[in-house]
């Protein structure tokens, strides 16, 4: 049961960030497209859009490691962890972003976010596969 | 256990800190708390502006009595684009 769960939270999760990491990437290029393509969707210059094209590449390294992990997830406890690390440290510099007037507009929405990143890292901390037991063959 | 146990109490801490949020003093902006801080002397909205000078981009000084009788539009940017 605990493993069907934890397949289903790394592939339904694998495939978001897929898509978001997708999205960033490609919005670099729409920002240096020939003759433009219009106003960039995310309000940013040059710079923002090159490290913006970097965390895509991440987002999509990640999440098809965890769409990896959703096949096989009893060898994929580290990774669990470090989704979970990676997720409550979404969660605290949002709370932290919260506090920075920059931020002002996105209001509460940024404490719902880092509320989601953090009952998602609970959620892998619980659901990830135990510990191999010591000489417990490995595929 | 351990491990799961202790990452649990770290990250309950930390959604509970996020639930308590709005009610710390880290949640000023745009409070009545924050509007409080608003110093005697600043112009009322709708009164006179008192005067002040600003120097602008080429080093000069500007008073606002000299451009008595001209629209005038301030405005306050972040000069770094990214």
């Amino acid at each position: 049961m605990a493993r069907r769960a934890y397949s289903i939270l790394c592939a339904s999760f694998g495939v978001l960030l897929c898509i978001l990491g997708t999205f960033f990437f490609a919005q670099f290029f729409r920002f240096h497209a020939p003759g433009g393509l219009g106003l960039p969707l995310l309000p940013m210059g040059p710079n923002g859009h090159y490290f913006v094209a970097f965390t895509g590449s991440a987002l999509v390294a990640w999440g098809g490691a965890l769409i990896g992990a959703a096949r096989h997830p009893e060898h994929s406890r580290t990774l669990g962890t470090a989704t979970a690390v990676a997720l409550v440290m979404s969660g605290f510099y949002r709370m932290l972003a919260w506090v920075v007037g920059d931020y002002v507009v996105l209001g509460n929405l940024l404490r719902g976010e880092a509320a989601f990143c953090l009952l998602l890292a609970l959620a892998f901390v619980w659901l990830r596969p135990g510990r191999p037991a010591p000489g417990e063959a490995r595929a | 256990m351990i491990g799961r146990m202790l990452a649990t109490l770290g990250i309950v801490a930390l959604l509970a800190l996020d639930l308590a949020l709005p009610s710390t003093d880290l949640g000023r902006r745009g409070t009545s708390a924050a509007r409080n801080d608003v110093p005697a002397a600043a112009p009322k909205l709708g009164g006179k502006m008192p005067d002040f000078s600003l120097v602008d981009l080429d080093g000069r000084e500007i008073q606002l009595s000299d451009l008595l009788g001209h629209r005038v539009l301030l405005t306050f940017e972040r000069s770094v684009d990214w």
